[in-house]
C-alpha cells in the first residue's frame, strides 16, 4: 500500500465532506461553515490574547477599568434621570418615555453608520477575504458568516454600554425579571435590522462606486457627521437642561427633549415593546414584538438576496486596485509653489511632499473638519460666558480666564500637535528608505517637517487666544501677553512633538492615529505639559502685580518693573532651552534613525 | 569605487554580518549571493546608510560614508528589496521628488523624468497616484528613481523578484548600460542566472561572512566543479547545500 501523496491530502482538506451542497446549505453543513468560517477571527484573538506582554495585558486592564467606569457613569446617568423623573407627576412618565425614545434612536442610528462602515472592511476589503473567495464556499455561508462578524463588530460596544441604562430603568421602575428578559429577547432583532440595512446599503455602493472611494467617503461622512453633531450638541446649550425652571415655560423643556413619532421605525417598536413593561401604563408589546422579529427576519433575507446576487460584481470592483485617482494639478501647484517658495530647494521638496501626502490622505486632511469643529466650540463657550457683577470682579474674573486660557490654548496646540506633528516621521513608513539614501541632511528633513508642523499649529494656537480675548474685552497687556507667549511656546511645542517622534517611530504603523496612540505619545504629553505649567507658573506672578496695579491705578515701582522682567525674561530662557535642546535631540536622532 | 572595511552588524543575538571585508572597482557589476537570512540586504542597508554598522567602515568613491555622507550618497542609485514608496504622490511626481533630492536642475529633471517614464512603460500612468499601480509598476518606477540623477554606483537588492520577462530583460540592458558608462553596479540576487549572466564578479556571504570571491569560473575552480557546471551548482556546493542535502531535508 502506498502512502498517499502531500497533493492527495491537500485536497481531502480543502473540501470537507460536509461542503457538498447537496447536503443541505440549511443542514449541519451550514453550522459547520459558520464555525470554520468564524473560526480565523476567534483563535486570531485567542492568540493576540495569549501573546500580550505583561505591559499589553495591564494596558488592557486599564481600558477594562476605564469602559467599567464609563459604564458606571452611565448607568448613574439614568439613574438619577429617571428618579427625578420618576418624581415628577404627570408628566414623568412621558418623559421617561421620551428618554427610552432618544435610546433607541440614537443607537439606531449609529448602528446603521457603523454596519455601513463595517460591511465595508468584512465583506469586500478585508484581507483575509481573498482567500475564502477563492475557496469553494457557497455564498449564503459566506454571507452569514460575514454578516455575523458584521453584527458583533459594529454592535458589541452599544450592547455593553447601553446594559447599564436597562439596568437602570429595571431599578429605577423595580420592573422584576419580565423587564430584563424581554430587554434580551428585544435587542438581537433591534440590532440585525440595522446591520441588513447596512450591509444591504454598502454592496449596493461599492456596485455603484470603487470600494476604495466608497471608504473615503464613508469616512468622511462620518467625520463630517461627528462635527456637526459635536457643534450642535453644544450650540443646543446642553447645560440648561438640568435647569428646567430656566425655561420660558415647561412646554418648552419638553419640546426639546421631544423626539420623531415615526411608527415605522424600529426605534419606536423596541420603544413600544419595552416602556409598557415599566408599569407605567399599558401597551401592545407583544404585538410591537413580533413587528421587530418578523421585520429583522425579512430584512435579514433582503439582504442575504441582494448580496447573493450582486457580491461577485461588487467584489470583483472592489478589488480594482487600478481604480486610480488622477491628482489636481495646475491649481494646486500653483498654490504649493506659492507656499513653498520661501524655502530652499531641498527643504522645498520636502515640504512640498509632506503637503501633497497630506492633502490626498483622506484620514489625514479630514481630521482638519473635527479640528475647524473643534475651533468653533473653543471660542463659542467664551462668547457665552456669563461675565458680569461689579467692575472689580468683572475685570479680575475675565483677564483670570485670559490668563488660564493661554495655558487651555497651549494645551490644545499641543493635542493637535499630538495627533499631527508626532506622528510625522512614522508616516515615513516603509518609504522612508527613498529620503535616507538621498543626499539630503538629517537637518534639512528636520526643518522641513518642523515648518509644516509649527505654522499651521501657531495659526491655530492664536486663533484659539485672539477670538477668546476679543469676547472676553482683555486689557492690551493680556492681548499681547498671551499672544506673544503663545506665539514662543508653540516653538517648543512643535519641536518637543517631533523630537519625541524620532525617539519613538512605528513605520509599521497604517495611519497616524495609530502613531499618536503610543507610549510615545505620552510621552510626549507629559514633556510638553510640564513645559506648559512652568511657563504660566513663571508668568502668574508678574501678571499679577501688573493687573493688581492697572487696577489701583498704582503705578508699578522700579522693582516691581524689575521683578516683572525677571519672570518674563525666566519665561523666554525657559523656551529657547527647551527648543534649542529638542531641535538638537530631534537632528541627532533622526541622523541615527535605522530604517 | 565600493570599500567595506571590517564591517559588522550585531543585532541582539545575533552577529548579521561579521567583518566584511570588500572592494569593488569602477565600471564592474558585481553580484552578492547568499542563501536567506546570511547577511546580504544588512550589508547593502548599511551600505546605503539605512542601518548603522556596529563597526567597520563603508567607503563609496572615496568618501567615507560615516563621515561624509551626503557626498557618499550623491553618488548612489538604490533599488531596495521591496519598492515602498508614497502611494499619495504621482508616478511623475515621485520620479520629480527623487531627482530633486539630487538637485537635477529643473529642465534636466523635466526632460528625464518623461523620458524615464517613457522608458520604464509608466508613460500612461505618470499622472495616476501610485496607490493603484502594481507591483511590477512600483518596481520599475523605483529603478527609474534611482537612475534619474545618473548615478556612479547603483546598488540593488534583489533586483528581479516579482518582475515579468519584459521588465527582467529591461533591468539587464539597463545593468549592463549603467556599467558600460563607467559605473558600477553591486546587486544581490537569488537568481543565479542573472548573476551568471551580468555579473564580472561574484562573490558569497553565509552567516554574515564572504565565503567566496571571484569570477563565475573562479568560483567553479574552487567548488572543484567542472567549467561547464552552472553557478547554482557552485552555489549550492559553496554554500553547503547540495541536492542530497536538500533531498535528505524533504519529508518523504
Amino acid at each position: 500500500m502506498t502512502a498517499p501523496a502531500v497533493g492527495d491530502e491537500l485536497t481531502q482538506v480543502a473540501t470537507p465532506p460536509w461542503s457538498d451542497r447537496s447536503a443541505g446549505d440549511s443542514g449541519p453543513g451550514f453550522w459547520r461553515w459558520q464555525r470554520l468560517l468564524l473560526s480565523p477571527r476567534v483563535l486570531a484573538s485567542r492568540n493576540r490574547y495569549r501573546r500580550y506582554s505583561r505591559a499589553a495585558r495591564l494596558r488592557l486592564g486599564g481600558f477594562a477599568l476605564l469602559g467599567v467606569a464609563f459604564g458606571g457613569a452611565v448607568f448613574a446617568f439614568f439613574y438619577r434621570a429617571l428618579s427625578y423623573f420618576l418624581s415628577v407627576p404627570d408628566f414623568g412618565p412621558i418623559l421617561t418615555y421620551k428618554l427610552l425614545g432618544m435610546v433607541f434612536v440614537t443607537f439606531f442610528s449609529i448602528l446603521l453608520f457603523s454596519n455601513v462602515v463595517t460591511a465595508l472592511s468584512t465583506f469586500f476589503l478585508a484581507s483575509e477575504l481573498e482567500r475564502v473567495v477563492a475557496a469553494p464556499v457557497p455564498v449564503r455561508n459566506l454571507f452569514y458568516a460575514r454578516f455575523i462578524e458584521t453584527v458583533v463588530e459594529s454592535s458589541w460596544m452599544m450592547l455593553l454600554f447601553s446594559a447599564p441604562a436597562f439596568l437602570a430603568y429595571g431599578i429605577v421602575h423595580d420592573t422584576g425579571p419580565g423587564f430584563y428578559l424581554m430587554t434580551a429577547v428585544t435587542l438581537p432583532p433591534f440590532l440585525l435590522i440595522p446591520a441588513a440595512i447596512g450591509v444591504t446599503l454598502t454592496t449596493v455602493l461599492v456596485n455603484v462606486f470603487p470600494a476604495r472611494r466608497t471608504k473615503d467617503i464613508l469616512f468622511l461622512l462620518a467625520v463630517f457627521s461627528i462635527a456637526l453633531l459635536y457643534m450642535l450638541f453644544r450650540m443646543v446649550r446642553p447645560e440648561r437642561l438640568v435647569n428646567p425652571q430656566g425655561f420660558a415655560d415647561f412646554t418648552a423643556f419638553l419640546n426639546a427633549m421631544q423626539t420623531p413619532e415615526w411608527t415605522f421605525l424600529p426605534s419606536t417598536w423596541a420603544t413600544e415593546i419595552l416602556f409598557p413593561m415599566l408599569g407605567l401604563r399599558d401597551g401592545t408589546p407583544y404585538f410591537y414584538f413580533a413587528v421587530l422579529v418578523s421585520t429583522a427576519a425579512v430584512a435579514v433575507m433582503a439582504c442575504e438576496v441582494v448580496v447573493s446576487r450582486t457580491f461577485a460584481s461588487g467584489w470583483t470592483k472592489a478589488q480594482e486596485g487600478r481604480q486610480t485617482r488622477k491628482a489636481m494639478r495646475p491649481v494646486w501647484e500653483r498654490v504649493l509653489f506659492v507656499l513653498t517658495a520661501p524655502f530652499q530647494s531641498a527643504t522645498r521638496v520636502l515640504v512640498e511632499k509632506e503637503i501633497k501626502t497630506f492633502f490626498r490622505d483622506t484620514s489625514q486632511w479630514s481630521q482638519l473638519i473635527l479640528l475647524g469643529a473643534l475651533i468653533v466650540v473653543y471660542v463659542y463657550n467664551f462668547s457665552v460666558l456669563p461675565i458680569s457683577g461689579s467692575p472689580l470682579v468683572t475685570f479680575y474674573f475675565k483677564n483670570v480666564i485670559a490668563f488660564v486660557n493661554l495655558a487651555l490654548a497651549a494645551f490644545v496646540t499641543a493635542s493637535v500637535a499630538v495627533r499631527f506633528v508626532y506622528p510625522s516621521i512614522s508616516l515615513e513608513g516603509r518609504a522612508f528608505w527613498a529620503i535616507k539614501t538621498a543626499p539630503v541632511s538629517a537637518s534639512q528633513l528636520w526643518w522641513a517637517k518642523f515648518w509644516c508642523g509649527f505654522l499651521p499649529l501657531l495659526v491655530l494656537g492664536e486663533i484659539l487666544i485672539l477670538a477668546t480675548n476679543y469676547y472676553l474685552q482683555v486689557v492690551p497687556f493680556m492681548y499681547w501677553l498671551s499672544s506673544l507667549t503663545l506665539l514662543a511656546m508653540a516653538f517648543p511645542i512643535v519641536s518637543l512633538a517631533l523630537a519625541v517622534g524620532v525617539a519613538y517611530p512605528n513605520f509599521e504603523a497604517e495611519n497616524a492615529a495609530k502613531v499618536a496612540s503610543g507610549s510615545g505619545a505620552l510621552v510626549y504629553m507629559v514633556q510638553c505639559m510640564s513645559f506648559i505649567a512652568a511657563v504660566v507658573t513663571l508668568e502668574a506672578w508678574p501678571v499679577y502685580v501688573v493687573f493688581s496695579s492697572q487696577f489701583s491705578d498704582a503705578p508699578l515701582g522700579i522693582f516691581g518693573w524689575v521683578g516683572v522682567c525677571l519672570s518674563l525674561t525666566g519665561v523666554a530662557a525657559l523656551t529657547v532651552a527647551v527648543f534649542v535642546f529638542s531641535v538638537r535631540q530631534g537632528i541627532a536622532r533622526l541622523e541615527a534613525l535605522e530604517v | 569605487m565600493i570599500e567595506l572595511v571590517d564591517l559588522t552588524k550585531r543585532y541582539v543575538n545575533t552577529l548579521a554580518v561579521d567583518g566584511l571585508n570588500l572592494q569593488v572597482p569602477d565600471g564592474e557589476i558585481f553580484g552578492f549571493l547568499g542563501p536567506n537570512g546570511a547577511g546580504k540586504t544588512t550589508t547593502i542597508r548599511m551600505m546605503m546608510g539605512l542601518l548603522q554598522p556596529t563597526s567597520g567602515r563603508v567607503v563609496l568613491g572615496g568618501h567615507d560614508l560615516a563621515a561624509e555622507p551626503l557626498a557618499a550618497k550623491g553618488l548612489c542609485g538604490f533599488v531596495p528589496d521591496r519598492p515602498h514608496v508614497y502611494d499619495k504622490l504621482t508616478g511623475s511626481e515621485y520620479l520629480d521628488f527623487a531627482a530633486q533630492l539630487y538637485s537635477l536642475p529643473e529642465g534636466v529633471r523635466n526632460e528625464r523624468r518623461d523620458r524615464f517614464l517613457e522608458a520604464f512603460d509608466l508613460g500612461n500612468w505618470g499622472d495616476e497616484l501610485i496607490e493603484g499601480y502594481s507591483h511590477g509598476m512600483k518596481q520599475r518606477l523605483v529603478m527609474a528613481s534611482a537612475l534619474i540623477h545618473q548615478p556612479r554606483l547603483l546598488i540593488v537588492d534583489e533586483p528581479t523578484v516579482g518582475m515579468d520577462p519584459r521588465g527582467a530583460r529591461l533591468l539587464k540592458k539597463i545593468f549592463k548600460d549603467t556599467a558600460a558608462r563607467g559605473a558600477t553596479v553591486f546587486m544581490s540576487t537569488h537568481s543565479l542566472e542573472v548573476a551568471e549572466e551580468l555579473c564580472d564578479r561574484v562573490g558569497i556571504i553565509m552567516k554574515g561572512r564572504l565565503i567566496a570571491l571571484g569570477t563565475v569560473a573562479e568560483l567553479r575552480e574552487m567548488a572543484d566543479h567542472a567549467h561547464d557546471s552552472s553557478l547554482e551548482a557552485v552555489f549550492l556546493r559553496l554554500t553547503g547545500a547540495e541536492d542530497d542535502v536538500v533531498e535528505e531535508a524533504l519529508p518523504a
